[in-house]
């Protein structure tokens, strides 16, 4: 079984709406007590509710108070999770302007100069659409 | 290399599974979807398909 990195939640969801959490609690078999950390899916319409799913010890049936707002629970960083996806943003926009740049030299090695020209510029126009949005990121860190 | 959106039986937005998806394993009877904050989630199924272009993957869920 494979759990969430991140503690102590994954949840983009709304009540009724599939997700995810993970969390730890304890029981017991064959005398032993013991806990375990595992990820698993549900839905629910908010309060309690009960599920099934399979832990390190095979398929059990276990039930948890769920009455959190999903963006006051704590579990997940709005900004962070932003500045994740604006930083990824902007070394994707990077390598799609190298790709477009590679596709200028093909179409100058293809003869078609112009072409090659409008493309370098259309390229030199994305690089500083690119360097706003750094800008604009650094500013949020 | 672009992030993937992943649902869980067809495509619609109630069934997003997980969004900004940068890895998916598939591990026996389990996918494991990582995304952009190395954040995982594991379902018991199979990947049906990847449109890499759209950026939208679907899973079906193994039957309980």
């Amino acid at each position: 079984m494979i759990f969430s990195k991140l503690a102590p939640t994954v949840c983009y969801h709304e009540d009724g709406e599939a997700h995810s959490h993970t969390h730890t609690h304890a029981h017991t078999h064959d005398g032993v007590e013991h806990t375990h950390e595992h990820t698993h899916i549900h839905t629910h319409e908010g309060g309690d509710h009960t599920h099934t799913h399979d832990g390190a010890h095979g398929e059990h049936t276990h039930s948890h108070d769920c009455t959190h707002e999903c963006n006051t629970c704590g579990g997940c960083d709005p900004m962070q999770e932003t500045l994740a996806l604006m930083q990824y943003m902007v070394n994707h926009n990077a390598a799609h302007a190298r790709e477009l740049a590679e596709l200028a030299k093909k179409l100058g090695e293809l003869g078609n100069h112009a072409a090659s020209e409008q493309v370098l510029a259309a390229v030199s126009e994305f690089e500083k659409g690119n360097l706003r949005l750094s800008a604009v990121l650094a500013s949020l860190k | 290399m672009c992030l993937s959106t992943v649902y869980k039986g067809e495509i619609k937005p109630e069934n997003i599974a997980m969004q900004n998806v940068m890895r998916i394993e598939c591990d026996g009877d389990m996918v494991i979807l990582t995304d952009l904050l190395e954040r995982q989630v594991a379902i018991h199924g199979t990947l049906v398909m990847a449109n890499l272009v759209e950026g939208q993957a679907v899973v079906r869920e193994s039957a309980e």
